[in-house]
């Protein structure tokens, strides 16, 4: 058994490094879920912009979703729902028999199964139609259906569209346009793209429009946002006097004329010489294991090798400097990380970039690998602390021991295991007893 | 000093029309910016504007975006961490400190500190990059966010007594396990990402763009938030749990922000953004209890335009803002430099490892052992073979040559921790594109490039633990190795 504080310091560690993965999956997960249900086929809600392929465009104006209904409306529309239910009870009862088509079949078994979703929203029932009837070019058994129900169901529907929309275009402004011009989709003719059917992203996602009003902010915002990046960049160099002054003025103000090293630079220091450390060490591997042709190699190595030498010895120098500074004048008793967003290893650099980059890859491969490679790195990182935890904590238990018997073996086998193999593996250890 | 004048060079000068302006840029152009009356009031060092600025301060200063359970802070304790955070950055002022966290007084040292931290750096458009609505599927390239993003310690941490060390086995096998799931997890949602560009392709009005994030699909496939509503008809609430289901929706990178749950935060916490008292829809409920995804979406974008268009305009007219805050300065009265020390502040995140200047004390100064024996090998092997060469010209030539690319080499490699960031070093969420060609403008990111970068990266780390691992096992050996009638077997396969 370890002692309780060790195990108290390595489980934490352990539990943490798992409660960041945990979450990290359930990330992935509730978004996959949202990607999923993109793929499958789209609900039709009677809202969406398509773009209508020929034809004249009626109107430029999308049915965009105004304000809230009134209660009233929305009275109505609960009462409306509750008639379409009954509706698609019964139609569900006279299509099942009829063709279904894979994608829409699974969607509305999955609407269906899926637990505390009724089939009550309006569209959702008119998606039901729909679907039984299969794709868009499939329309004529639709059409059928529609017609061979009971007809009054469907102009239940058919009411029920203009009221939804008219609802959800809400009070004000909003005239029953975009509820005419769906109810125009509607009526066309079969071979266009009809919106109320459902479809999926594969075969129409190329005919999606984003909503005017959308698209007019998210331009606006980009344009303001390379704005500001240029403005940054040509930034009056009588502000940034202004400013710097007003630095010296604070400082020479506050009576300390240097400023005092505040724990934030002092991290910053440390890390940057813990970044030297390794590059040096790496140069230093590579430079032992090349094999030298010539002499003249050679001497190079000679030389690179002593000319980090005298590099390891500046930055311990520094080092030395720095915990002189720190004993000399504690840098503030607060050792807090420094200012919001910056991280130790990834300052902000000379100009962070303010509108959005792009990061461009051009094919499902690409992208795959790329998060891989991703995923690795943090797993290394995480695996390197974790080894350095480990090491802190059992090494010392390994040595200290005093009765070196069945535990304290059992401890060294866990041990090496954990340290040298990752915990992948395990070493066996055999007992030589003397021959008697 | 509310007249308007004529808009001038405010580079001539504090003129009174442009301070106020100015001040109103700035305070527009903030989190729940204070009034430009607060301003004034903090200059003569009135006490109502204290608690106001206290608060400013907090939003500006804290690490992580100020979700509910921060906002909700009392007052002293955000006076508290102000403090702590301030100190931690250097900020010279003493009489910071010394402040009393009530918000009774100290409003004029409040406005200096603001000013200090907005001197320093390029704070509103900072806080606004923060709270961005990601409107792209978002990938993170570096790996700031992931380690800034740590909240405090779970709260399960049960107080355990000692422990079997088999248990510490277990959950390292449990934690190999969690990634492998991640891994795959991760390979689908890539491969669902990518087919979602792809069939979208050519519909985005914005054309290097080309095509939809899965946030704009989603919003245009669900624009009302009605198809997740449980229960009858559209009348309810933007159900909590939708949002929350997209709640990293799209980010192969697993950045913490996003947009949906910045949604979230907007239908839940109308108060959290800039300038917002008012209900959002006159006729409505509860404030945002009708709002759909598409509309919050607008809503949010529409106020982050305004607040840049207030950035912008601060940018303008900062001059005179800074002139200004001399003459505040100059009524303070020069402080002495404190020979009693200070009073200690908690850190406000739990620092991860204190001590940071012995570890890579320590870490130097083996590695300076290590080259101290290899050079003297080297320099003896190299003295006993070159001990017999010839002292001739194109000798000494030669050797004068190599020692220049050797210290020119060696520079460029002190170049890579000198200064603070590598080049061009892309920081930040970048939007994923796809593209067929994969063409891409200068200050976009190629993924071929980035991938070649990580796998760099991958190379050392690997090496690393290697190296670390090589060193515990030399460790163990020697540990154990003194004991008889022992026979280690190493593990089969390597």
């Amino acid at each position: 058994m370890l002692p309780a504080d060790c195990s108290r310091r390595l489980v934490a560690e352990l539990q943490g490094a798992l409660d960041a993965c945990a979450q990290r999956q359930l990330q992935l997960e509730q978004s996959l879920r949202v990607c999923r249900r993109l793929l499958q086929a789209w609900e039709p809600t009677g809202t969406w912009a398509l773009k209508p392929p020929p034809g004249p465009e009626t109107n430029e104006e999308d049915p965009l979703p105004a304000c809230t209904p009134s209660p009233q409306d929305l009275k109505e529309l609960e009462f409306l729902t509750q008639a379409l239910e009954k509706a698609v009870r019964v139609r569900r009862g006279i299509t099942k028999a009829g063709e279904r088509d894979k994608a829409p079949s699974l969607k509305s078994r999955s609407i269906v199964t899926s637990p505390g979703t009724t089939a009550s929203a309006p569209p959702q029932s008119r998606g039901q139609a729909g679907q039984a009837g299969g794709h868009a070019s499939d329309t004529r058994p639709t059409k059928g259906l529609r017609q061979t129900a009971v007809p009054a169901k469907g102009h239940a529907e058919r009411r029920l569209l203009s009221v939804g929309d008219r609802t959800r275009v809400g009070m004000g402004a909003r005239a029953p346009r975009p509820g005419a011009g769906l109810r125009d989709q509607q009526m066309a003719p079969s071979a266009a793209p009809q919106a109320p059917e459902a479809f999926t992203l594969k075969e129409k996602g190329h005919l999606l429009r984003l909503p005017a009003a959308f698209r007019k902010a998210a331009s606006q915002n980009s344009s303001l946002w390379a704005q500001l990046g240029s403005t940054q960049t040509s930034d009056s160099m009588d502000a940034t006097a202004a400013k710097t002054q007003f630095l010296q003025n604070m400082q020479t103000a506050s009576g300390v004329p240097q400023p005092r090293l505040s724990a934030a630079e002092v991290e910053a220091e440390a890390g940057r010489l813990r970044k030297a450390c390794s590059l040096l060490r790496l140069r230093m591997r590579e430079e032992l294991s090349a094999a030298p042709m010539d002499w003249m190699q050679e001497y190079r190595c000679l030389l690179t090798l002593e000319g980090l030498q005298a590099m390891v010895g500046q930055c311990l120098h520094r080092l030395q400097e720095l915990r002189a500074a720190v004993v000399v004048q504690p840098p503030r008793p607060c050792p807090v990380e420094g200012p919001p967003r910056a991280s130790p290893s990834c300052r902000g650099g000379a100009e962070p970039a303010w509108s959005p980059q792009l990061l461009v890859y051009s094919s499902t491969q690409e992208l795959q690998t790329l998060a891989a490679l991703q995923l690795r790195v943090a797993m290394l990182d995480q695996q390197i602390h974790l080894e350095k935890v480990l090491m802190a904590e059992l090494l010392p238990l390994v040595s200290t021991a005093q009765p070196q018997g069945p535990p304290w073996l059992a401890l060294c086998r866990a041990a090496h295991s954990l340290l040298c193999e990752g915990g992948a593996r395990v070493l066996t250890i055999l007992r030589d007893e003397p021959a008697v | 000093m509310g007249r308007r004048r004529q808009r001038v060079d405010p580079a001539a000068g504090a003129r009174a029309g442009a301070l106020p302006e100015a001040i109103a840029a700035l305070s527009r152009s903030l989190p729940s910016g204070p009034s430009p009356e607060i301003f004034r009031r903090a200059k003569f060092d009135r006490p109502e504007a204290t608690s106001a600025l206290w608060q400013l301060l907090f939003r500006v200063l804290s690490p992580l975006p100020v979700g509910n359970a921060l906002a909700s802070l009392a007052l002293e304790a955000q006076a508290h961490l102000v403090k702590s955070a301030l100190c931690s950055q250097g900020y010279p002022r003493l009489a910071l400190a010394q402040l009393p966290e009530d918000g009774s007084q100290g409003s004029r040292e409040l406005l200096l500190a603001l000013s200090w931290l907005l001197a320093r750096g390029p704070v509103p458009e900072q806080m606004l990059a923060q709270a961005r609505v990601p409107l792209g599927d978002e990938m993170t390239v570096c790996q700031c966010e992931a380690l800034a993003s740590p909240g405090p310690p779970a709260p399960h941490m049960e107080a355990e007594g000692p422990v079997d060390v088999r248990r510490v086995q277990w959950l390292m096998g449990k934690l190999q396990f969690r990634w492998r799931q991640l891994v795959s997890s991760q390979q689908e949602q890539c491969a669902l990402l990518s087919k979602i560009h792809l069939y979208t392709r050519g519909c985005h009005s914005d054309q290097s763009l080309g095509h939809l994030s899965v946030t704009e699909a989603e919003m245009l496939r669900d624009p009302e938030g009605g198809q997740q509503a449980s229960g009858a008809g559209v009348a309810q609430n933007l159900d909590p749990a939708y949002p929350k289901c997209l709640h990293s929706s799209c980010t192969p990178g697993m950045g913490p922000r996003t947009f949906w749950n910045d949604l979230w935060l907007v239908c839940e916490q109308p108060g959290l953004l800039p300038g917002d008292a008012a209900p959002l829809d006159p006729g409505g409920a509860s404030a945002c209890s009708l709002l759909s995804p598409l509309r919050a979406l607008l809503q949010t974008l529409e106020r982050e335009n305004q607040r840049l268009e207030a950035v912008l305009a601060w940018r303008h007219t900062e001059l005179v803002f800074w002139r200004w805050m001399d003459t505040v300065l100059g009524t303070c009265a020069p402080e002495v430099p404190a020979a009693a020390s200070q009073p200690t502040f908690l850190p406000w995140v739990p620092e991860r490892g204190g001590g940071e200047l012995e570890l890579v004390v320590r870490e130097l100064q083996a590695l300076e052992e290590e080259l101290r024996e290899a050079v003297e090998r080297r320099r003896a092997a190299w003295e006993a073979k070159a001990g017999g060469c010839g002292r001739g010209p194109e000798w000494s030539a030669a050797r004068r040559a190599s020692r220049e690319a050797v210290e020119k080499e060696l520079g460029a490699l002190q170049q890579c921790w000198k200064q603070d960031s590598g080049p061009a070093r892309p920081h930040g969420p970048h939007r994923l594109v796809r593209r067929e060609d994969g063409a891409a403008g200068e200050r976009d990111l190629r993924a071929a490039e980035v991938i070649r970068t990580l796998r760099s990266q991958e190379a050392c780390l690997e090496a690393v633990l290697r190296r670390l691992q090589g060193q515990c096992r030399q460790e163990l050996a020697r540990l154990v190795g003194a004991l008889p009638g022992l026979i280690w077997i190493p593990p089969p396969g390597r």
